[in-house]
């Protein structure tokens, strides 16, 4: 291969972490493909070659795992998320076709019910940390419900899928516990496989009819179990937990907002997704010698695709820093794109319009009130604590 | 020139209706649609080049 430039420092260490941007930016600069010194592999941050890798999934594959080491990346053998054409097709069929907005239509009262149940609860306190009383409460009242999972596993539901998706970052000091807890999950659904313990007319439950009807095996019927579960409250509760922090920070885009919360929430969604990606990044693996904008890249290469750093791509966005829920911005690549694009993002977006749609015709303003404290996590950007005061709209 | 939607593919997030009414619709099964396909006129290439750019899942293909 080629020389690429390389990026000394690591995406992943701590102080990254916490400001990953500048980082992202100088990585856009050096080239379209840049060598991880860190990871050891390649990676791209523009937002063309993002789209262009992740639009081409029979030469960027993600058979061979899409996350970021390798124990991980065994460990998610069969997922949906870990699988190619023609199979993947079938597989996101079969779990996911209760995601789509089509089958969620049926969902939509309930779910805004829930919605309103979280902002009630938060108003009536007036002061909140809104990500246990906000971000995470919305999910939580959603997700596991949808699942089917019992009510028992609840109080473990958080760290498990917290520790399902560090397991798949980079190997650093915080790998041994979430490899604990996400191994702990991959028991719990081998046990709820076992002994079908997962309600009826629920996603979960279409996995067991699959495996019933010889569809699936065993060992893959709690890989997709998996599959639809760590990335569902995670990702939510981020994008929930950043809209409340941008909106905190940005009063005049709370404003704008509320003066027609039906007509922005899709660009509001977009736009918090865009500009704090919840999911910083996966990785593909190159099924033949290919080139990327001109860069040659031989067959073997794991390459890693930085959805976060694409979103703030200065050749693709105007003023890629600002929050501007009003810009044209749908085809951001915050849940992907192509035929890995996230499959739950109808839920998502369910579960966001409804409780910040509540927010948004019953809060005024939100107001600092402490010390916001991020969450130092290999792939998921969000707050662990965010505290604010909810200042009520004059009716 | 020639839109069409990839009925199996696509499922109903709706972006392409979104930035592209004139040109795209939903039908009574969420899956998308285009208005007066799928031969549609030239002065609507750019919003249905948008529509298919927009479309999360790639089932949007624009041909001439």
């Amino acid at each position: 291969m080629a020389e690429l430039p390389v990026l000394e420092e690591d995406l992943f260490s701590d102080d990254a972490i916490a400001d990953p941007f500048p980082l992202y930016r100088r990585l856009r600069d050096l080239g379209p493909v840049v060598h991880l010194q860190t990871q050891g592999f390649p990676a791209v941050g523009r937002f063309a070659d993002v789209r262009s890798v992740l639009g081409d999934a029979s030469t960027f594959v993600s058979g061979q795992g899409v996350l970021w080491n390798d124990v991980a990346n065994e460990l998610t053998r069969g997922t949906t998320l870990a699988s190619d054409p023609p199979e993947h097709a079938q597989l996101r069929k079969l779990v996911a076709s209760r995601l789509t907005p089509r089958s969620l239509g049926v969902l939509r009262d309930e779910v805004d019910r829930k919605g309103r149940a979280v902002v009630d609860a938060a108003l009536e306190a007036g002061e909140v940390d809104a990500v246990p009383a906000i971000a995470e409460a919305m999910p939580l009242s959603v997700v596991p419900d949808f699942l089917g999972f019992p009510e028992e596993c609840r109080p473990h539901l958080l760290r498990w899928a917290r520790g399902g998706v560090e397991a798949g970052a980079p190997v650093s000091a915080r790998s041994p516990q979430a490899v604990e807890a996400a191994v702990e999950l991959g028991q719990y659904a081998g046990h709820l496989v076992a002994t079908r313990g997962i309600a009826e007319g629920t996603l979960g439950h279409d996995v067991l009819d699959a495996l019933d009807a010889g569809v699936i095996d065993e060992q893959r019927c709690t890989a997709l179990m998996l599959d639809y579960f760590g990335p569902s409250l995670e990702t939510t509760l981020s994008a929930i937990g950043n809209a409340i922090a941008l909106f905190t920070d940005h009063p005049d885009q709370w404003d704008l907002l509320r003066s027609d919360p039906e007509g922005l929430m899709a660009s509001a969604f977009n736009e918090v997704v865009r500009l704090e990606t919840p999911f910083r990044a996966f990785t593909r693996v190159a099924s033949r010698d290919t080139e990327i904008d001109g860069v040659p890249v031989a067959v073997g290469t794991r390459i890693g695709v930085l959805f976060s750093s694409a979103n703030r791509d200065e050749r693709r966005w105007d003023d890629p820093d600002a929050f501007d829920i009003a810009r044209r911005n749908s085809d951001h690549v915050g849940l992907g794109y192509g035929e890995h694009a996230c499959a739950g993002q109808g839920l998502a977006k369910l579960e966001f319009a409804a409780v910040m749609g509540e927010l948004a015709r019953r809060v005024e303003r939100f107001e600092p009130a402490g010390e916001r404290v991020l969450t130092v996590s290999g792939l998921v950007r969000s707050y662990s604590s965010l505290p604010v005061r909810l200042v009520p709209a004059r009716s | 020139m020639r839109v069409t939607v990839d009925r199996d593919r696509c499922e109903g997030h709706a972006q392409c209706v979104a930035v592209a009414p004139d040109v795209y619709d939903l039908d009574a099964g969420y899956v998308a649609v285009v208005r007066n396909g799928p031969e549609i006129p030239e002065h609507l290439r750019p919003l249905a080049a948008l529509g298919a750019d927009v479309c999360p899942v790639m089932a949007i293909l624009v041909e001439d």
